[in-house]
């Protein structure tokens, strides 16, 4: 953990939300900065890399959150946070689609946002400092997988692929157990250091995502979706199947 | 007889001749028709008698005169005269049967030749005169002439090929007349059933509102009272919408307003107060949007596969109520076109409810059923159950069980789920059974006719 102050950059149009956030997270000891509209919040993620996290409102007004996402995440890794309305699925699926890391719904209590910015930079946080105290740096090989603890990376057939902090952690933690099945409950816990909640679909998108990356890299059917249960990547012995 | 008329009766449903098509078809065609015989008829008995009474007596005389010549040229013997005059016009005719019903008389009252005329009354007798080559006078009585009856008349006129000509025709044209009158109120419906299923504004073609006639009035009428109606949707929903956003802005200031508070006093039991209404008002907010989203129509339907629907569910509800344990029975064939998002909505507030009203280790039973016409979801709890007398109110909006207010829960749960069912033409049954709890069953029918 660093010693000087997390910055978090808030996007929403409620200028007085803004305020009142802002200060309850720097009594949280956040160093936050507010920006009320998506236009300058593109432009100011673009330009500067000084933000550990972004929490950002998905209705806007002009240029939405989504839309934010979009720009900023072609250029930029910075882990975001969406705010997006209760009960809107597509929008919490589509933003985690386009990068995002991790979803809370809004209104919500401040203590949940809180809590969720510090699993989000716990996780980078991980990332940033190679061999973190305590835990080991591994490399691990398998289906031609080849993955890197300590630089985080995954590199298959000498590509580097483009993993988002929380692909990264859920790729990790599923071939560390390659042949477990591993509960949605237990990898939301460890991937996104939080509970699973009611009809989320967080640990699903990151999972298809990795999927996806992995497909286009010629490496198909080797996480199997255990219905009902969770996850499981394949050992080497175990013959390539998938029951979805 | 009985059997003949319930066939027509059956072929009059099955046919639809209730229809507005097929009445005016059958009346214009029955009056078409009508018309026809009647002028026929007026002519055939007017005209055609007349003509026939002419042409009876012109042949009664041109055969009074053939014979009076034969008889004055010839002078047949007394005897057997009747029977040789008749042979010879017989064979002078060259066709048997012709022989007219007539006496004839010379001026000295002497008959020359009868036929047939013995059984016919004086009164119906008609009295001619003819003259012979030697210029005596002969006195010719014959029948009256009859024309034959009206009605073989007609059918000999209406055996003709003519007459099924005339028949087709008519039932053309009837047909045409029919369908242009029925064809663009046809349209107009299925327009106004179109609007009301999928909710979408479409032009109706100017050739329908320009017609002039009282169809293209109805059209008019149709097309203003369809963007009205649309209009007042599109108010309503945008209202809702931003009602419910601008009641969250506030709300979300609040809940961080309390959060401040409460990083100053950590303890403070008013402030727990606070955020555990908060989170009552958000859940009402998202409730109301969620009825009212019913509302609005789908664009289409979807393939539903409804155990997957009842495991999502489930497993959704083993994260809010790990203490709850859930059985389910599951039927393979469980398919139906409908809307996942509504159906998804009503079974996670019926089973959302049995979990709530479940303590601890009490199962919830859940079951699906593929019957012949429909598919019925179970879902049973071991609950308190809920009073016969209540049992009609459960379904209105924010009623609860025991009219216990200020509890957990809005009473909108079940009002939701009935409108995501109705949206189905589905039926939500609620029953107490043996040994207690509540079982709500949810019946799908399988072809959901939009």
């Amino acid at each position: 953990m660093k010693n000087e102050k997390y910055k978090i950059l808030l996007v929403d149009d409620d200028e007085t939300l803004c305020a009142l956030l802002s200060e309850f997270l720097q009594e949280e000891g956040f160093e936050v900065e507010t920006l009320h509209s998506g236009n300058a919040a593109t432009e100011r993620l673009l330009q500067s890399d000084e933000f550990d996290t972004v929490v950002l409102d998905i209705m806007m007004p002009g240029m939405s959150g989504l839309d934010v996402l979009r720009n900023v995440r072609a250029k930029r890794q910075v882990p975001i946070l969406m705010l997006t309305g209760r009960g809107d699925d597509i929008d919490r699926i589509v933003g985690l689609e386009m990068g995002a890391d991790d979803y809370l719904g809004k209104p919500c209590n401040p203590r949940e946002l809180s809590a969720r910015i510090k699993a989000i930079i716990r996780r980078t946080e991980n990332s940033l400092a190679n061999g973190a105290p305590g835990k080991a740096i591994v490399h691990t090989l398998l289906h031609g997988i080849e993955l890197d603890t300590g630089t985080r990376t995954a590199v298959v057939n000498n590509n580097i692929l483009p993993l988002t902090s929380a692909e990264f952690n859920a790729l990790s933690l599923l071939m560390e157990r390659a042949g477990q099945t591993i509960t949605k409950q237990d990898m939301t816990q460890e991937v996104l250091n939080r509970p699973l909640e009611a009809y989320d679909r967080a640990m699903d998108v990151h999972i298809s995502r990795i999927r996806q990356k992995l497909s286009s890299e010629g490496i198909n059917d080797v996480i199997k979706s255990i219905r009902g249960v969770g996850y499981q990547m394949l050992t080497e012995q175990q013959p390539a199947q998938s029951d979805d | 007889m009985v059997r003949f008329s319930t066939l027509l009766g059956a072929m009059y449903h099955k046919l639809g001749f209730r229809r507005l098509f097929w009445r005016v078809f059958i009346w214009f065609w029955l009056s078409s028709l009508l018309v026809m015989f009647a002028t026929s008829f007026v002519i055939i008995s007017k005209y055609s008698s007349e003509d026939y009474a002419k042409r009876y007596s012109n042949d009664v005389l041109t055969q009074a005169e053939r014979i009076v010549w034969r008889y004055e040229q010839t002078l047949v013997p007394q005897a057997n005269r009747s029977v040789k005059l008749k042979n010879w016009i017989n064979k002078k005719e060259n066709r048997r049967g012709h022989l007219m019903s007539m006496l004839i008389m010379d001026d000295t009252k002497q008959r020359i030749y009868h036929y047939r005329l013995n059984k016919v009354k004086p009164e119906d007798r008609l009295a001619h005169s003819v003259f012979g080559p030697s210029g005596r006078s002969y006195q010719v009585f014959s029948k009256k002439p009859q024309a034959p009856r009206i009605y073989t008349q007609l059918m000999y006129r209406f055996q003709s090929l003519q007459f099924v000509f005339i028949f087709f025709a008519s039932a053309l044209v009837s047909a045409l007349l029919s369908w242009s009158i029925t064809r663009p109120l046809n349209y107009l419906g299925s327009f106004s059933r179109h609007y009301a299923n999928k909710q979408e504004v479409a032009p109706l073609p100017r050739a329908l509102l320009t017609r002039g006639d009282e169809v293209a009035d109805l059209a008019q009428d149709i097309e203003f009272m369809i963007n009205k109606t649309h209009a007042a949707a599109t108010a309503q929903q945008q209202l809702l919408h931003d009602v419910s956003h601008e009641l969250r802005a506030p709300l979300a200031r609040l809940q961080v307003s309390a959060a401040l508070i409460e990083q100053k006093s950590p303890d403070s039991r008013h402030v727990k107060q606070i955020h555990n209404d908060c989170l009552r008002i958000d859940q009402l907010i998202q409730q109301i949007l969620d009825y009212s989203k019913l509302e609005q129509g789908n664009p289409a339907q979807e393939p539903c596969n409804i155990n997957a629907l009842c495991e999502q569910v489930i497993k959704n509800m083993a994260v809010t109520y790990p203490d709850i344990p859930v059985t389910f029975k599951a039927d393979n064939k469980a398919q139906l076109n409908g809307y996942p998002e509504a159906l998804l909505q009503a079974f996670d507030n019926i089973i959302g409810n049995a979990c709530k009203y479940s303590s601890d280790g009490q199962p919830v039973d859940i079951s699906v059923n593929n019957r012949e016409n429909s598919i019925v979801v179970s879902v049973r709890d071991h609950g308190p159950g809920v009073d016969e007398s209540e049992m009609s109110k459960l379904l209105q909006p924010f009623y609860r069980a025991g009219n216990k207010m200020h509890t957990n829960g809005f009473g909108l749960g079940l009002s939701i789920a009935l409108k995501a069912i109705n949206k189905h033409h589905g039926e939500l049954r609620i029953s107490t059974p043996d040994g207690g709890g509540l079982l709500v069953e949810i019946i799908l029918p399988r072809d959901t006719v939009a």
